[in-house]
């Protein structure tokens, strides 16, 4: 792997929270008059001018929040909640207007704070006319990798995402998948201590997924901090130790997962296999929730007595047990209650979807 | 520096592997030629024909040239979002601004260079000499495309490329007319309006300065045709143009730091 620069490890971060997000407020103007602090000044002194000018969309509102040091910390919310605005405030891409993010105990876009970070923007383009390895010597320059150690690291760092072979194609011709593993390959190679991805996993397939996801716990083991964003739960519950939801530009849960799962930490998912007849039968008797699948019956039990009762049943009547696990769709449901969006067709459709993500 | 470099490197490579580039190119190259058609029907004075459109074509296309890179070069940044891989990196925004701009003049070094050897590779077939004054107006171009690629970066700083393209170009036409309308100014009737265009020019970099093919510039001739164009006369040139684009560069990078990257 690759090693650690002694300025790095040097170092001496002090606190523990490695970002802290404070009180966080952007509003973005849209229509005739898109120069921030001009509207800003009309919006105060003449409002109603300023309406028809001009459009206003509150992307963030009085967000807090701290990642702390070596974890996995996901931002979770719906499309629009305003994860990638957050985002980009903290890489010193677009300002607040109120509030302030640290990052180190530094500002967003200072080189200090800059230079422990690396970032994966959401939907990455590229300079397509580049070859992979141009795109990361450019990089390379850009974090003051020195020049004598380049070529070494890229090639580590294209052999880790998995490019060794693509490493002459120009990047317009690289797929989706292969663009995400660029993106994350720029966002490494000057070793950060601290990862920012925004929806690192989204437009992948399943194959693809895991090998990021993959990458991402490799981050962790070598003690770097993760926050990454995601609209799809099941990266969050995979891989996250702790989670914000946001929804509408404000936090509506933070914790640790088995905090945020602690109500329903009984709940199990029991399939069971055996003859058509005996499971009809012991579907019609469960006094719980059970349904056939194909060839396959699944039973949800909400406690560990009713899991062991099912169970002993089941193995009674020559029926074999399948699988079971505990039912983590409950995360969903926390999160549909926590963004407001509880609609049971809804939930049941991200539900399914859930489910084959997770038949990966 | 090494930054700098870095992206000016990479703003060079991404320019010389557009292809609209070379299509302008080609037709600087069939212009220059064309001079040698156009040279045979006057009578006596061939080289001078050739002197001049040659040195036309190669300003008109370097300008056109600068206006088309300099317009493109923060704003498809912008659009392709790659600048959401350079801003978060650990170098300050007036390093990227900086970077563009090198990169973009080592283009037009190269580019400028190309079509003045063709020029004078032309003019030699025709019979005539590469005489030290056309390297000092082809050098003067130079400076000029160099200044209107910072007025191109600036307005491209906050700007579509089309507003960009549209006001650099007028900035050009204005800045090569200011003798003939700072003539002009006196002769306008109502007060406001010349005050209003005395400011104009004082922001419009007088461009006629770096056009030395037979043109009276503040009140001295300067011509290629006999040796008029001094060293002094291109030093001061010179400085004007790099204090002028200095300027718009450091303007530029007013208005670059506190923009939002969206
Ligand atoms: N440049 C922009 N101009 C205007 N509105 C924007 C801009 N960027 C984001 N928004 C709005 O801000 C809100 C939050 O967006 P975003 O941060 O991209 O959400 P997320 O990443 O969580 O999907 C959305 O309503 C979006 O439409
Ligand atoms: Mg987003």
């Amino acid at each position: 792997m690759i090693s650690v620069t002694p300025a790095q490890k040097s170092e001496k971060e002090g606190s523990e929270n490695i970002i802290n997000v404070n009180n966080l407020h952007k509003t973005f103007v849209t229509g005739f008059l898109p120069y921030g602090r001009v509207s800003r000044v009309l919006w105060k002194t003449w409002p109603r001018g300023a309406k028809v000018l001009s459009n206003r969309v509150e992307a963030v509102k009085g967000l807090s929040f701290s990642v702390r040091r070596g974890e996995i910390f996901g931002l979770l919310g719906p499309n629009g909640a305003g994860k990638t605005t957050t985002l980009k405030i903290m890489m010193g891409l677009i300002f607040q207007d109120k509030g302030e993010i640290q990052l180190f105990g530094h500002k967003p876009g200072s080189l200090q704070a800059k230079k422990r970070t690396g970032f994966l923007p959401e939907n990455p383009y590229f300079y397509d006319y580049l070859r992979a390895e141009e795109f990361l010597s450019l990089v390379a320059a850009l974090t003051g990798i020195p020049r004598r150690e380049r070529k070494k690291r890229i090639h580590e760092m294209l052999k880790r995402v998995g490019l060794e072979e693509a490493v002459d194609r120009p990047l317009r011709k690289y797929s989706k998948g292969m663009l995400q593993r660029i993106g994350l390959a720029q966002a490494l190679l000057c070793d950060p201590l601290l990862v920012v991805l925004d929806e690192p996993l989204s437009g992948l397939d399943p194959v693809g997924r895991k090998e990021i996801r993959d990458i991402i716990r490799g981050l962790k083991k070598e003690g770097k901090t993760v926050l990454f964003s995601s609209h799809i739960l099941s990266d969050v519950e995979m891989l996250c130790d702790r989670v914000a939801i946001m929804s509408k530009g404000s936090l509506r849960h933070i914790g640790s997962l088995d905090e945020l799962l602690k109500d329903d930490s009984g709940t199990m998912e029991m399939v069971l296999n055996g003859k058509k007849e005996v499971l009809d039968e012991l579907l019609e008797k469960w006094e719980g929730s059970g349904e056939r699948i194909g060839e396959k019956a699944r039973f949800i039990t909400e406690s560990a007595e009713e899991k062991d009762r099912l169970l002993k049943k089941a193995l009674e009547k020559g029926l074999s047990l399948e699988s079971l696990a505990p039912r983590r769709s409950s995360l969903e449901e926390i999160f549909m209650s926590k963004t407001g969006t509880i609609d049971e067709k809804r939930s049941g459709e991200s539900q399914s979807k859930k489910k084959d993500e997770k038949e990966e | 520096m090494r930054k700098i470099s870095a992206i000016a490197v990479n703003t060079f490579r991404e320019a010389i592997r557009n292809k609209i580039l070379y299509a302008l190119l080609f037709f600087a190259v069939a212009l220059i030629m064309a001079s040698i058609v156009v040279a045979r029907l006057s009578l006596h004075e061939e080289i001078r024909v050739i002197e001049d459109l040659g040195l036309a074509a190669t300003s008109l296309f370097s300008v056109l040239i600068a206006v088309f890179v300099g317009v493109n070069l923060v704003y498809k940044e912008l659009e392709r979002k790659t600048v959401f891989f350079i801003i978060p990196k650990p170098i300050y925004r007036w390093e990227f601004l900086w970077g563009k701009l090198i990169g973009t003049s080592l283009t037009l070094a190269v580019l400028v260079g190309f079509m003045a050897l063709v020029f004078f590779g032309v003019l030699m077939i025709m019979g005539g000499a590469v005489r030290v004054v056309l390297l000092k107006a082809i050098w003067l171009y130079y400076v000029e495309v160099l200044v209107i690629s910072t007025v191109a970066l600036f307005f491209s700083s906050f700007s579509s490329p089309f507003l960009s393209g549209l006001f650099t170009i007028l900035v050009f036409v204005v800045g090569r007319l200011t003798p003939d309308i700072e003539m002009f100014i006196p002769r306008m009737g109502d007060e406001w309006l010349k005050t209003f265009t005395q400011a104009v020019m004082y922001c419009i970099p007088d461009l006629n300065l770096f056009n030395v093919s037979g043109a009276l510039v503040a009140g001295e001739w300067v011509s290629i045709h006999g040796e008029f164009v001094t060293w002094l006369y291109v030093g001061k040139a010179t400085a004007y143009g790099l204090i002028y684009g200095g300027i718009v560069m450091f303007l530029a990078m007013v208005v670059f730091r506190r923009r939002d990257f969206v």
